[in-house]
C-alpha cells in the first residue's frame, strides 16, 4: 500500500518533468498538441488518482528509500547550483548588478548550509501528505495542466500575432510543465531543503516566463520579479540556516510543531519563512512583481495566479498558521500586511482599466486575505483560507483564460474594448461573468469563504482586520460589478466573432467553468471530507465556520444562478425597443444622436474609474511605505523579543446554529405573501405623508397597488429582454432574504442575497446599453459600495453583543442589541436613506419629479418589468425597516411590538429627511457614509472590546 | 375593473411653446391643484408613460422628436394637446416653419385648449384621456395583444 502511494508521489513529480523534456523535443505543432494533451490528461488523472487514494487517509508521512538519499542531496544541490548559474548568467547578460549580487549570496548561503548538513547522509526524503496537499495537489494537477492544453491554441494565435520573434514554444511548454513539477514537489515535501530548491525553480520559472516575450518592458519586468522573490529566498535560506543551527531537524512539519509549542529560539526563523511566504505571495510592499508578470502570455499569467507561484507563497503561509500562533509578532506582521494588502489592493484595482491589472489587483487582495486568515491561525481562519485558496484558483484561472481570449478576438485588454462583448463573443462572456461572479457574490465559493473568515475574525476580536475587510469588501463590488455591466451590454445588432476560437481553449474554458460549479455545490462535502479532517488533525478541535445549512442554501442558489446566466439570460430574440435617447436617435444601436446642429454624436459611456481617490498615483506610495515598516517592525521584533508577548490561546469556537429547513421554507411563504402587500401599505403610507407634508392631499392610499395593476397591464416591451430576467432574479433573492431574515435566520446570510440582488438590478440597467440607464447603474454600484460596511458592521455588532448571527437567538438576549450597539445602529439609520432610495441619497433613481437622470437605472424598463422593480423595492423596504427593528428585540416578547414601532418610527423619519433635504453629489454620499461608518465602526469595537 | 385610468403617469414634452402652457403645466402639479390626487405622476420618461402631454406646435425640427417619444411609449397611450398652439398650431400657425397641431405628427385623443391653458383644463383634459386608456387598454385585452 505504501509503495503504491510512494510511486504515486514519484510519479506526480517525475511526469510534468518528462513532459517538460518531450515538450522540448516537440517541434512540430501536431506533436506539440498531442504530446501537451496527452501528458496533462495524464497529469490530472494521477492528481485525482493520487486524491481519491490518500483521502481519508488523514496526516501521513512517507519515505523514499534510504538509498536514494545521497542521490536526492545531490540532485536538490544540483537544481540549487543551476538556478543560481542561471540566474547568474542572465543577470551579466543584462548587466542587473542587484540581481546578480544576491545571486552570489544565495550562492554563499547555499555552500554554508551545505557545509552544516554535511554529505547525503542527513538527507531525508520524507514526504508528508494531508488535506492540505491534497487539495494543493488537485489545483495544481486539474487547474494547472488544464492551462497547459489552453497554451496551445493561446500561443498559436501568439505566434501569429508575433510574427518577429522566433518560435520558441517548445521552450515555453517546457517550462510550464517544470513548473508544474517543482509545484508537485513543493507541496508534497517536508524536507525544508527540498521544499527550498522547488521553491527556487519555481521562482526561476516564472522570472523565464515573465521575460519570455523578451522586450525591454518583459525584461525589466522579470528582473524586478527575481529580485524580490530572491530576497525571499534569502530569508528562506537564513531560516533554514538558524533551523540547523539550533539543532532543530529541517523537517516542515517538526518545525512548525516545534514553534507552536513556543520554542523561541524559532521566533525569527518563523517571521523568514512567513517574509519569504509573503514576498512569493505578492504582499505590499512586494505587490509590484506579479503586476509587472502582466507582460508574459496570458497562459502564464494564469498559471502564476490560480494554481503556481503565489499559490506556494500562501500554502507555506496556511502550513506555518499554527506557528503564528506562539509568536505574537510574526503573527500581528502577517496579519495586518495580509489585511493591508486586502484594502489597497481593493482599492486600487477600482481605478484598472487594464482587465489584466484589475485580475492581478484582485489576485493582490484575495492572497492578502489569505494571509490574513493564515496569520489569525485559528481553525475557523484556516478554514477560511483554504476554501479562499481553492475558489480564487478556479475563478482565477477562468478568468485570465477568457481574458486571453477575448484579447485574441477584440485585440485589446482594456475593460472599455470589452463593451458588448455579451453578443460579440456569447459563450465567453458569460464563461466570464461566472468566473466574476464566483470572485465576490454570494451564493458563490469565494464569498462564503470570506464570510468564514469575516466569522473567524468577529471570534478572535481581530478588530483591524475587521475594519479592513469591511471596507475592502465594499470595493470588491464595485470594481467586480461595473466590469460585468461593461461586458453584459446588448446592443441587438452584433455579431458573434467567437467562431474562431480554438477548440483546445473551449476544452480548458469549460473544465474551469464545471470546476467552479462542481467546487460551489461539493463545498458542504468538502468541507466534511477533506478540510475538516486536515483541521482536525492540526489542531485536534476543529469546526466549520458554516453551518452545513447554509451551504445546502448557497449550492441550490448557485444551481439557480448557472441557469439563468446559461439558460435564459439572452436568448429571448423577439424585436426589441430601441433605448432612450431623447427624442433624438439617429442609430440605436451604436447610441447615435442627433445633435442641437443637426449633426449626429455619439453617447460614449465609460465606466467609474475614481483615479482621484484610488489611483496608483495616490495609494501607491503610502501603502507601500506601511507595509515595508510592518515587515521591518515584525522581523526585528522577532529577532529581538519573540517572547515578548503572550500568544494567543485558541479558545472553543461556538457552534454555529442554522434554521431548519421548513422554518426557512415557512419564512419564504410568509414572506413572500405578506412581505409584498405590507411593502405596498408602506410605499402608500409613504406617498401619502410626503402628500402631507408638502401641503397636498396626495393620492389614494392604495396608490402604489393601483400603479403596479397598471404596469402589469402594459404591453411588454424591452430593450434586449435580458433586463426582465435580471429584475426577476433580483425579486428573487430579495424574497429569499426577507425568507431567510422574517424566519430568524442568519443576518448576514440575508445581507449576501440582499447584495445579489443589487448586483443583479445593476446588471439589468448596464445591459440596455442606455447612456440614462448606465449612469444610474454606475451611481447604484457607488450606493451599495457606500452602505455596505455599515450593514456588514451590523452583523458585526450583533455577533460581538449577542453572540450570534441569527435573529431567532436574539430573542433570547437579556437587553435590545440597540443598547450596546448603539454606534451601528446609527450607521444602519445613516445608509437606510440611501437603501430606501431617499433624498438627499436617491442618486440611482427616485420618485421624485424631474431629475436630470430622466429615471436613472430604471429608465429603459417598462410596463410589467418596472412592475418588478416596485414589488421588489417594496420588499426591500419591509426587510430594512425588519432590520432597524432588528436591534429591538430581546428576550421580552413584548420586545417584538416594540421593534415594529421603532421600524415604524425609522421609516417615518426617512420620509420627513426625504422631504426635507436636497440631492447631494455622489462623492458626498460616498465620503460621509464611509466616514460615519468608519466613527461608528472604532467606536463599535471599543464596545465590543469592553465588553 | 381597469387600473390604466387609475394611475396615469404623463410625460410632458414641449415642442415649441413660448413656456405659458409649460408653466400651467407643471402648476397642475404643485399643492395648488394637487394632480397627484389622481394617481397622475410626471414621469419624464416615455417608456414609462402613459399619457403624452404636448405643448406648443409641431415643426420641421421637432416632429421626429415627437414622433420618437411618441412611439417609445409603452401601450396602451393617450395623446394630450395642451394649448392652442399643440391643438392648431395657434398665433403661430401660419409660421414659416410651423406645421400646424401635434396631430400632424402623431394621433391626437383630448385637445385641451387655452392660450395658456389653465390648470383646472389641464387636468380636465387628463381626466377625459384615462376614460380613452381605459377603453384602449380594454381593447388591447380583448385583442389579446400582449
Amino acid at each position: 500500500m505504501e509503495s503504491y502511494s510512494v510511486s504515486l508521489i514519484v510519479s506526480l513529480i517525475l511526469v510534468p518533468a518528462f513532459a517538460a523534456v518531450g515538450m522540448l523535443l516537440a517541434k512540430r505543432d501536431g506533436v506539440r498538441d498531442a504530446l501537451c494533451i496527452g501528458f496533462a490528461v495524464a497529469i490530472g488523472a494521477l492528481s485525482v488518482l493520487f486524491s481519491a487514494h490518500m483521502l481519508g487517509q488523514g496526516s501521513v508521512f512517507f519515505s523514499l528509500p534510504i538509498s536514494w538519499s545521497g542521490f536526492l542531496s545531490a540532485a536538490a544541490l544540483i537544481i540549487d547550483l543551476a538556478v543560481a548559474a542561471f540566474i547568474i548568467c542572465y543577470a551579466v547578460k543584462y548587466k542587473r548588478w542587484l540581481a546578480l549580487a544576491m545571486a552570489v549570496v544565495q550562492l554563499v548561503l547555499l555552500v554554508i548550509i551545505e557545509g552544516t548538513t554535511g554529505s547525503g547522509h542527513t538527507f531525508s526524503s520524507q514526504m508528508h501528505v494531508d488535506g492540505l496537499s491534497i487539495i494543493m495537489v488537485l489545483v495544481i494537477g486539474i487547474i494547472g495542466s488544464g492551462i497547459c492544453v489552453y497554451a496551445l491554441g493561446y500561443m498559436k494565435d501568439f505566434q501569429n500575432h508575433h510574427p518577429d520573434q522566433p518560435d520558441r514554444r517548445p521552450w515555453f511548454f517546457a517550462l510550464m510543465f517544470v513548473f508544474l513539477s517543482a509545484m508537485f514537489n513543493l507541496v508534497l515535501a517536508d524536507n525544508l531543503n527540498w521544499i527550498y530548491t522547488a521553491w527556487e525553480v519555481t521562482t526561476l520559472c516564472s522570472f523565464l516566463l515573465i521575460g519570455f516575450s523578451k522586450t525591454q518592458e518583459a525584461i525589466n519586468n522579470a528582473f524586478r520579479q527575481i529580485v524580490m522573490n530572491m530576497l525571499g529566498g534569502i530569508a528562506f535560506q537564513i531560516a533554514i540556516m538558524l533551523t540547523l543551527a539550533y539543532g532543530q531537524p529541517a523537517l516542515l512539519s517538526d518545525f512548525v510543531t516545534s514553534a507552536a509549542s513556543g520554542l523561541l529560539v524559532l521566533g525569527l526563523p518563523v517571521a523568514l519563512l512567513a517574509f519569504a511566504a509573503m514576498t512569493k505571495a505578492a504582499q505590499m510592499p512586494f505587490h509590484t512583481w506579479l503586476l509587472g508578470a502582466m507582460v508574459a502570455p496570458t497562459p502564464t499569467s494564469a498559471l502564476l495566479h490560480s494554481s503556481t507561484m503565489v499559490k506556494a507563497g500562501v500554502y507555506l503561509l496556511i502550513r506555518l498558521a499554527p506557528a503564528f500562533l506562539a509568536f505574537p509578532f510574526a503573527q500581528w506582521m502577517v496579519i495586518i500586511i495580509g489585511g493591508v494588502t486586502f484594502l489597497a489592493a481593493s482599492l486600487l484595482a477600482i481605478s484598472q482599466t487594464n482587465a489584466k491589472r484589475v485580475l492581478a489587483y484582485s489576485t493582490i487582495a484575495n492572497l492578502g486575505l489569505i494571509t490574513a486568515c493564515a496569520g489569525v491561525g485559528t481553525p475557523e481562519a484556516l478554514w477560511a483560507g483554504i476554501f479562499l485558496l481553492i475558489f480564487h484558483a478556479v475563478a482565477k484561472s477562468l478568468l485570465f483564460l477568457c481574458v486571453g481570449t477575448a484579447e485574441h478576438h477584440i485585440g485589446s485588454r482594456d475593460i472599455e474594448d470589452m463593451d458588448l462583448l455579451f453578443e460579440r463573443m456569447p459563450k465567453l462572456a458569460r464563461l466570464m461573468m461566472l468566473g466574476m461572479l464566483c470572485m465576490f457574490i454570494a451564493p458563490f465559493g469565494m464569498l462564503l469563504a470570506k464570510w468564514a473568515a469575516l466569522v473567524s475574525f468577529v471570534e478572535t476580536s481581530n478588530f483591524l482586520l475587521l475594519g479592513l475587510l469591511l471596507f475592502g469588501s465594499a470595493a470588491t463590488f464595485l470594481f467586480w460589478a461595473k466590469w460585468m455591466g461593461k461586458i453584459a451590454g446588448i446592443a441587438q445588432d452584433q455579431e458573434s466573432i467567437e467562431g474562431t476560437v480554438h477548440r483546445s481553449e473551449w476544452v480548458s474554458l469549460n473544465l474551469m467553468a464545471v470546476l467552479i460549479c462542481a467546487c460551489c455545490i461539493l463545498m458542504p462535502f468538502m468541507s466534511m471530507s477533506i478540510v475538516d479532517p486536515f483541521l482536525k488533525g492540526v489542531y485536534v478541535i476543529a469546526s466549520a465556520p458554516l453551518t452545513f445549512g447554509d451551504m445546502r442554501l448557497m449550492a441550490v442558489l448557485v444551481v439557480f444562478v448557472v441557469l439563468v446566466l446559461f439558460g435564459v439570460v439572452g436568448f429571448n430574440k423577439s424585436p426589441k425597443a430601441a433605448p432612450y435617447l431623447s427624442g433624438a436617435t439617429l442609430d440605436a444601436s451604436s447610441r447615435v444622436f442627433k445633435n442641437s446642429f443637426s449633426k449626429p454624436t455619439q453617447a460614449t459611456l465609460r465606466n467609474l474609474y475614481l483615479e482621484d481617490m484610488f489611483g496608483e498615483k495616490v495609494l501607491d506610495k503610502p501603502v507601500t511605505i506601511v507595509a515595508a515598516l510592518i515587515m521591518v517592525v515584525g522581523i526585528a521584533g522577532s529577532f529581538l523579543a519573540p517572547g515578548m508577548f503572550d500568544p494567543q490561546t485558541i479558545a472553543g469556537s461556538l457552534e454555529a446554529n442554522a434554521i431548519s429547513v421548513p422554518r426557512l421554507c415557512a419564512g419564504l411563504i410568509a414572506f413572500g405573501l405578506l412581505g409584498p402587500i405590507a411593502g405596498c401599505l408602506l410605499a402608500g403610507i409613504d406617498r401619502k405623508l410626503s402628500a402631507r407634508m408638502q401641503g397636498r392631499v396626495g393620492p389614494p392610499l392604495l396608490q402604489p397597488y393601483y400603479d403596479v395593476r397598471k404596469l402589469l397591464s402594459k404591453r411588454h416591451t424591452s430593450v434586449n429582454h435580458a433586463d426582465t430576467v435580471y429584475v426577476f432574479s433580483s425579486l428573487i433573492f430579495v424574497w429569499i432574504a426577507g425568507g431567510v431574515f422574517f424566519a430568524g435566520g442568519n443576518f448576514l446570510l440575508c445581507v449576501f442575497l440582499v447584495t445579489i440582488a443589487a448586483l443583479f438590478f445593476i446588471l439589468a440597467a448596464y445591459s440596455a446599453r442606455s447612456p440614462y440607464a448606465q449612469v444610474g447603474a454606475d451611481r447604484e454600484t457607488l450606493q451599495v459600495m457606500a452602505y455596505e460596511p455599515a450593514v456588514l458592521l451590523c452583523a458585526i455588532a450583533m455577533f460581538g453583543v449577542a453572540g450570534t448571527f441569527n435573529l431567532f437567538e436574539l430573542l433570547e438576549a437579556e437587553a435590545p442589541l440597540v443598547i450596546a450597539g448603539l454606534p451601528a445602529f446609527v450607521a444602519l439609520m445613516f445608509v437606510l436613506t440611501i437603501k430606501l432610495r431617499k433624498s438627499p441619497f436617491d442618486l440611482s433613481y427616485s420618485h421624485h419629479a424631474h431629475q436630470e437622470l430622466v429615471k436613472g437605472v430604471t429608465t429603459e424598463m417598462s410596463g410589467p418589468t418596472l412592475a418588478m422593480v416596485e414589488i421588489t423595492h417594496w420588499m426591500e423596504s419591509v426587510l430594512f425597516l425588519g432590520w432597524v427593528g432588528m436591534f429591538f428585540l430581546w428576550s421580552n416578547p413584548a420586545s417584538i411590538a416594540v421593534a415594529v414601532l421603532a421600524a415604524i418610527a425609522a421609516f417615518v423619519l426617512e420620509i420627513f429627511i426625504d422631504n426635507n433635504f436636497a440631492r447631494v453629489k455622489w462623492q458626498s454620499c460616498l465620503r460621509w457614509s464611509w466616514g460615519l461608518t468608519l466613527a461608528c465602526a472604532v467606536a463599535m469595537f471599543v464596545i465590543i472590546a469592553i465588553l | 375593473m381597469a387600473f390604466a385610468s387609475k394611475s396615469p403617469w404623463v410625460i410632458h414634452y414641449d415642442a415649441s411653446s413660448c413656456n405659458g402652457c409649460d408653466i400651467e403645466v407643471l402648476a397642475a402639479l404643485t399643492p395648488k391643484y394637487d394632480a397627484e390626487r389622481f394617481g397622475v405622476i410626471n414621469t419624464g420618461n416615455p417608456k414609462h408613460a402613459d399619457i403624452f402631454l404636448v405643448t406648443g406646435s409641431v415643426n420641421e425640427r421637432n416632429i421626429s422628436v415627437v414622433k420618437e417619444i411618441y412611439d417609445q411609449m409603452v401601450e396602451p397611450k393617450v395623446v394630450v394637446a395642451c394649448g392652442a398652439c399643440a391643438c392648431s398650431g395657434g398665433i403661430f400657425h401660419d409660421c414659416y416653419n410651423v406645421l400646424g397641431g401635434v396631430d400632424k405628427a402623431i394621433p391626437v385623443d383630448v385637445y385641451a385648449p387655452g392660450c395658456a391653458c389653465r390648470p383646472e383644463t389641464i387636468i380636465d383634459a387628463v381626466v377625459q384621456a384615462v376614460g380613452i386608456l381605459d377603453q384602449k387598454s380594454q381593447a388591447m385585452k380583448k385583442g389579446g395583444s400582449r
